[in-house]
């Protein structure tokens, strides 16, 4: 088990593990459940060394980038437990259990004018935060028509999850990668004015070998491009979304990123870098806001690089090739 | 030149690659039917996969099922892909 990647081993157990969690919460409450996650957390926090490493790699770089955040003390003890906090709250809201008045939509307006314009759009977000509270953005705006596209692999855990579940069932986009007949299926939602929710900060569904390093906390790190050139191809909006824990509840932002209602052909390329960057800029952003709220426990800036990769030259090649790995996924 | 010729759907789809991708410097007639479109023969590339699906969407009706399938036969050649649309066609 040891040599088995952090998130990996939370992953193995994960649907049991989550109905376990569930029902620790619901007889011991907050408390209760805060004081198992915690000896939980030193329990992973001492055997995974992996995962608390890409967590300090983490820390130093967000705040070297950023002198101003302030870390607590303990802060990948407390990052671990944040990640259990997460969890914990990803599963309530499945099942329709986190009170609508907890979560707070900061760009209302926005969010408004973005449904009213009918033109639909993708919807970035990222393993900052915790956006499965915003199925309950479906409950929030009736008039949002909101899909999730999923890896298969990992729609089959959250279909498990989801049987046992009572809160309204979120659309979802199951694909193994992103291919011809999937660009038709976004283009039919996008066009009936609906959003499709990707997340845009790691590769579980991509176009395989698509990636660019970027810079992020002074440091080039690879982000997929899938989301930014369906974007492109479909002519349309991508919105950037974070819901984010704080005190008071739950915080949705949702914001502009690139538009690509009017982008030329010739254009795509520069487009995509700029899309691509923006994403990467405002995630910075934010996780100087959320430091603790950053879910991906691996080393972030040590992935593949386009240098060291094989050009995906064929959709031919990529259909052959074996599906990405859901590892990363907590 | 290639040696056979296209049929007149052949012909047409050849025409709607070449503008959708935008290609440079070649026609309808340099396509050979049975040559691959993707890596070694006409050098289509994934992203090119994507718009290609939506053309064939947005010109003829089609959808396509599932993303391994159309990648490995009915966008294997110009032939196949001739097939494609002759069976699944809307308008």
């Amino acid at each position: 088990m040891s040599n088995k990647h952090w998130s990996e081993v939370k992953e193995s157990g994960s649907v049991t593990g989550m109905n376990i969690m569930l029902g620790i919460h619901r007889w011991l409450g907050d408390t209760g459940y805060n004081t198992i996650l915690f000896f939980v957390s030193v329990y992973y926090w001492c055997r995974n060394p992996l995962a608390r490493r890409a967590s300090r790699q983490y820390q130093r770089r967000l705040t070297s980038a950023h002198p101003d955040v302030r870390l607590p003390a303990l802060a990948t003890l407390r990052h671990f437990m944040a990640f259990g906090i997460a969890m914990r709250d990803k599963v309530r809201a499945l099942h329709g259990q986190i009170p609508l008045n907890d979560v707070q939509i900061v760009d209302h307006a926005t969010l408004r004018d973005a449904i009213t314009s009918g033109r639909g759009g993708l919807i970035l977000v990222s393993h900052l935060g915790n956006h499965e509270i915003c199925q309950a953005l479906g409950t929030l705006r009736p008039d949002l028509k909101i899909s999730v596209l999923m890896h298969t692999r990992h729609a089959q855990r959250f279909n498990t999850l989801l049987s046992r579940s009572s809160g309204p069932r979120p659309d979802i986009i199951e694909v193994s990668e992103i291919g011809p007949a999937t660009a038709q299926r976004l283009g039919d939602r996008i066009n009936e004015g609906g959003f499709v929710v990707i997340a845009a900060d790691r590769e579980p569904i991509g176009l395989t070998g698509r990636r660019r390093a970027l810079e992020f906390m002074g440091h080039p790190a690879c982000f997929p491009e899938g989301a930014f050139w369906l974007a492109a191809l479909l002519r349309c909006p991508t919105w950037f979304l974070l819901c984010a824990r704080e005190r008071s509840g739950y915080k949705v932002h949702f914001e502009p990123l690139a538009d690509a209602g009017t982008l030329k052909r010739h254009e795509r390329n520069a487009w995509i870098d700029q899309g691509m960057q923006a994403y990467a800029d405002r995630l910075e952003q934010f996780c100087c806001r959320y430091p603790l709220e950053w879910f991906n426990f691996y080393p972030f800036w040590a992935q593949r690089t386009p240098a060291n990769e094989p050009d995906a030259t064929s959709a031919l090649q990529s259909a052959e090739s074996t599906p990405p790995t859901t590892r990363h996924d907590p | 030149m290639s040696d056979t010729p296209l049929t007149p759907l052949e012909h047409e789809l050849a025409e709607l690659i070449i503008n959708t991708l935008e290609l440079e410097d070649v026609t309808s007639n340099d396509i050979d039917p049975d040559d691959p479109l993707f890596g070694e023969g006409l050098g289509l590339d994934s992203i090119d996969a994507l718009e290609l699906g939506l053309a064939l969407q947005k010109h003829y009706g089609i959808k396509l099922d599932s993303d391994a399938e159309d990648n490995q036969t009915h966008f294997a050649s110009l032939r196949h892909l001739a097939a494609l649309v002759e069976a699944r066609r809307e308008k």
